[in-house]
C-alpha cells in the first residue's frame, strides 16, 4: 500500500520535471536528473548481473563505452542519422558482451571479477591507441541528428524538454523490460543460480546459458545507456570505459540495494545529487562521497532500499500478522 | 636493438619487484579478511606521497623507508578497525567501502599535496654500466630493497609468532581462536601490514615514477591481476607472477609502443585466466 503510493508519487515527480523543477529551483536540474535517469540504467545493468544472477562484474563500462562509440562513430564518421546510430550503439554492446560473456562466465566469484576488468581494460586501451577512430582521451564530438523529423518540423535533443522526456521513456522502458524479465521464469531461473549454481544445474538449468544470457541483457542495458548518454553529451570518450566507471556502477548498486528493481536508481540519485550539490560549493566533495559510501554499508548493508523494506515490514508486522502470516513478500 | 632490449626488460624486472610488494600486501589482506580492496592502489599512492613529504621536510629520503611503513601500518590498522571490522565477511560491502577508502584517500591527497604531480630525484645520481649498457644506480638500489623487503616478509610470515597466528587464522578461524589466538588483533595487524608493504614499495618507486594523487589507479588491476594469476593464497605465486608480468611487458615494448604492450599483456593474461583459473602455479609451491 504504503509502497504503491510512493510509486505513484516517484512517477507524478517524473513526467512533470520539466515544469516543477524550473519552478521550484534552477532548470539546470532537469538535466541533471535526466543524467540520474541515465546513470540508474548502467547501473542496472551492474544489477542485473550481480544482484540477480551473482556476477560481480567490474567490467560494465566496456559495454557503455560500446553503446557509446557506436553513437559517436555512427553519427560522426559513418553520417547516420538517430535512430541507425542509436541501433549501431546497441548492436554493438550486445555483440561485445555475448563475445566477451562466452569467456567470461565460465568462471564465476574472484575470477569473473578480474576477467571483466581485464577485458574492459583492453579495450580501454585500444580505444587510447586508435585516435583516428575514438579520439582517444579527448573523444569524438559529434553534431546532432534530428530525433524525429516530419516535413519541416524536427524533434531533437537539442529541446531539453524532448531530450528529457525522450531518456525517461528509454530509461522507463528498459525497466519494464528489467521487471517483465525478473517476473519470467527466466528471472526465476537467474535467482536459482545466484542461490545455489549446483542445485540450479541439478534441476536440470543450464547455468552456462542462463549466466551468458544474463551478462548479454546487461550488455543490452549499459549499451542503452552509454548511447543515451552520447546523444546527452553529443560527445563520446574513452574515459568513459575505464573500469573505475564500472566500480561506480556497483557502488550505486550495492549502496542502493543489490537484487532490488529500484536500488540502482536510489543509489545513483543519493550519490549524483551529492555529487551535483556539494561540488558546487565545496571543491573537494570526493570526501563527503566516501564518507557516504562508508557509512551506507556500515549502516544499511542491505542497501537503503532494504533498509526502507525492512523499516516498513516493522511498521506493518503487527497487521500482517493477523492475516497471513505465511505469505512471503516477493523478490522485486 | 639488444641494448633497448635489455635496458626494457631490466626496467621491468624492477617495477615487477616493486609491484610484488604491491600485490603481496594485497593478496594477504585478500586472503586473510576475504575482502577485495579497492584501495590498494591508493595505499601504494600515499607511500610515494608520504615519500615525497619526508624528502620535503627532512631533506633526507632514506629515513623514509622507516618512517613511511610505519605510519602506512597505523593508517591500516585503523582503517581496518573503523571501516573494515563493522562488515567483516561481505566481500560485496567491501567493494564499496574501500572505494570510500579509495575516494578519501584520493581527496586527502589532492587536498594537502596538490593536483599537479610532481618527480623526485632519485636520492643516488649515476648510472653504472651494467651487461654493457649504461644503468641507473638507484634502480638496482630499488630492486635491492624490494627484494630485501619481500625476503623479510616472508621471514616474518613463516617463522615469527605474529605470522604463524596470521597463517592459523587463514587456515581456519575458529579454530585458531579455540586455540587462544586474538583473532580481531590479527586482522586488524593483517590490514596494516598489508598497507605498509604497498607503502614501502610507494617509497621505493616515488623517485621512479611521478607522485600524483591519482597514481594508484593505473596500478591496481595490475596488483589484482598479479594476485589472481599467481594463485588466490599462493603468495610466492604471486611475486612470481607480478615479476613475470612486469618482465614480459618490458620484453614486448623493446618491439611495440608500450600501449600494444600493455594489451598484449592483458589478452596473455585473460588467457591464463581462461586456462588455468586456479593459478600458474599450483601444484609448484604450498
Amino acid at each position: 500500500m504504503i509502497e504503491r503510493v510512493v510509486m505513484i508519487i516517484f512517477a507524478t515527480f517524473l513526467l512533470t520535471v520539466p515544469w516543477t523543477v524550473p519552478a521550484l529551483t534552477n532548470p539546470f536540474w532537469v538535466s541533471v536528473i535526466a543524467e540520474i535517469l541515465i546513470w540508474s540504467l548502467f547501473a542496472t545493468s551492474t544489477n542485473l548481473l550481480f544482484g540477480y544472477v551473482g556476477l560481480l562484474s567490474f567490467g560494465q563500462a566496456l559495454f557503455f563505452g560500446f553503446g557509446m562509440y557506436g553513437v559517436g562513430i555512427g553519427v560522426d564518421q559513418l553520417g547516420l542519422s538517430f535512430w541507425p546510430a542509436f541501433g549501431l550503439g546497441i548492436v554493438a554492446s550486445m555483440a561485445m558482451a555475448l563475445v566477451a560473456g562466452i569467456f567470461a562466465v565460465r568462471l564465476t566469484w574472484h575470477y569473473f571479477a578480474i576477467i571483466t576488468v581485464v577485458f574492459s581494460l583492453i579495450f580501454y586501451f585500444l580505444a587510447v591507441s586508435m585516435k583516428w577512430l575514438t579520439g582517444g582521451d579527448d573523444g569524438i564530438n559529434f553534431p546532432l541528428p534530428p530525433t524525429f523529423s516530419f516535413g519541416s518540423t524536427q524533434w531533437s535533443f537539442a529541446d531539453s524538454n524532448f531530450q528529457y522526456f525522450f531518456i525517461l521513456a528509454t530509461v522507463a522502458l528498459c525497466f519494464y523490460l528489467m521487471y517483465l524479465v525478473i517476473g519470467s521464469p527466466l528471472g526465476k531461473a537467474f535467482t536459482a543460480v545466484r542461490e545455489n549454481d549446483v542445485r540450479a544445474s541439478l534441476i536440470g538449468l543450464n547455468v552456462y546459458l542462463i549466466r551468458l544470457t544474463a551478462f548479454v541483457m546487461a550488455g543490452f542495458l549499459a549499451g542503452v545507456s552509454g548511447a543515451l548518454f552520447a546523444f546527452f553529451g553529443r560527445y563520446a570518450s574513452a574515459t568513459y570505459m575505464f573500469y573505475n566507471v564500472s566500480g561506480e556502477g556497483l557502488v550505486w548498486t550495492i549502496v542502493g540495494g543489490a537484487g532490488t528493481l529500484f536500488g540502482p536508481i536510489v543509489g545513483t540519485t543519493l550519490f549524483i545529487l551529492i555529487r551535483e550539490i556539494v561540488s558546487t560549493h565545496w571543491e573537494h566533495h570526493s570526501l563527503i562521497v566516501g564518507t557516504m559510501a562508508i557509512l551506507a554499508v556500515i549502516f544499511a548493508p542491505k542497501g537503503l532500499v532494504g533498509l526502507w523494506q525492512d523499516g516498513l515490514d516493522r511498521v506493518m508486522a503487527p497487521r500482517a500478522k493477523q492475516r497471513d502470516s505465511a505469505e512471503v513478500r516477493s523478490e522485486s | 636493438m639488444i641494448e633497448t632490449l635489455l635496458l626494457l626488460s631490466l626496467n621491468g624486472l624492477i617495477w615487477g619487484l616493486i609491484i610484488a610488494l604491491i600485490a603481496l600486501g594485497l593478496s594477504v589482506i585478500f586472503g586473510l579478511l576475504d575482502i577485495i580492496n579497492i584501495a590498494h592502489g591508493d595505499f601504494f599512492m600515499v607511500g610515494t606521497v608520504l615519500a615525497w613529504f619526508v624528502l620535503e621536510t627532512t631533506g633526507n629520503f632514506w629515513i623514509g623507508f622507516v618512517l613511511v611503513p610505519l605510519i602506512c601500518f597505523i593508517l591500516g590498522a585503523l582503517i581496518q578497525r573503523i571501516v573494515i571490522q563493522p562488515i567483516r565477511g561481505a566481500a560485496a560491502l567491501s567493494i564499496v567501502a574501500t572505494f570510500g577508502v579509495s575516494l578519501i584517500l584520493q581527496e586527502v591527497v589532492r587536498m594537502t599535496f596538490g593536483a599537479t604531480p610532481h618527480r623526485m630525484l632519485p636520492p643516488v645520481q649515476g648510472t653504472v654500466l651494467l651487461f654493457g649498457i649504461q644503468y641507473e644506480i638507484y634502480r638496482i638500489l630499488a630492486a635491492g630493497l624490494s627484494l630485501a623487503a619481500l625476503g623479510a616478509f616472508f621471514v616474518f610470515l613463516n617463522y615469527t609468532k605474529i605470522g604463524t597466528w596470521m597463517r592459523a587464522v587463514r587456515h581456519d578461524r575458529e579454530t585458531a581462536t579455540a586455540m587462544g589466538i586474538p583473532a580481531k588483533l590479527i586482522y586488524i595487524l593483517t590490514f596494516g601490514v598489508g598497507f605498509a608493504l604497498a607503502g614501502f614499495g610507494g617509497v621505493v618507486a616515488a623517485p621512479i615514477t611521478t607522485v600524483d594523487f591519482r597514481g594508484g589507479v593505473d596500478l591496481l588491476p595490475v596488483c589484482f591481476i598479479a594476485v589472481i594469476i599467481g594463485g588466490l593464497g599462493n603468495l610466492p605465486g604471486t611475486a612470481a607472477a607480478a615479476i613475470l608480468l612486469a618482465l614480459m611487458e618490458g620484453v614486448i615494448q623493446s618491439v611495440a609502443n608500450p600501449t600494444i604492450a600493455r594489451i598484449s599483456s592483458l589478452v596473455l593474461m585473460s588467457a591464463v585466466l581462461l586456462l588455468r583459473p586456479q593459478g600458474l602455479f599450483k601444484g609448484f609451491a604450498k
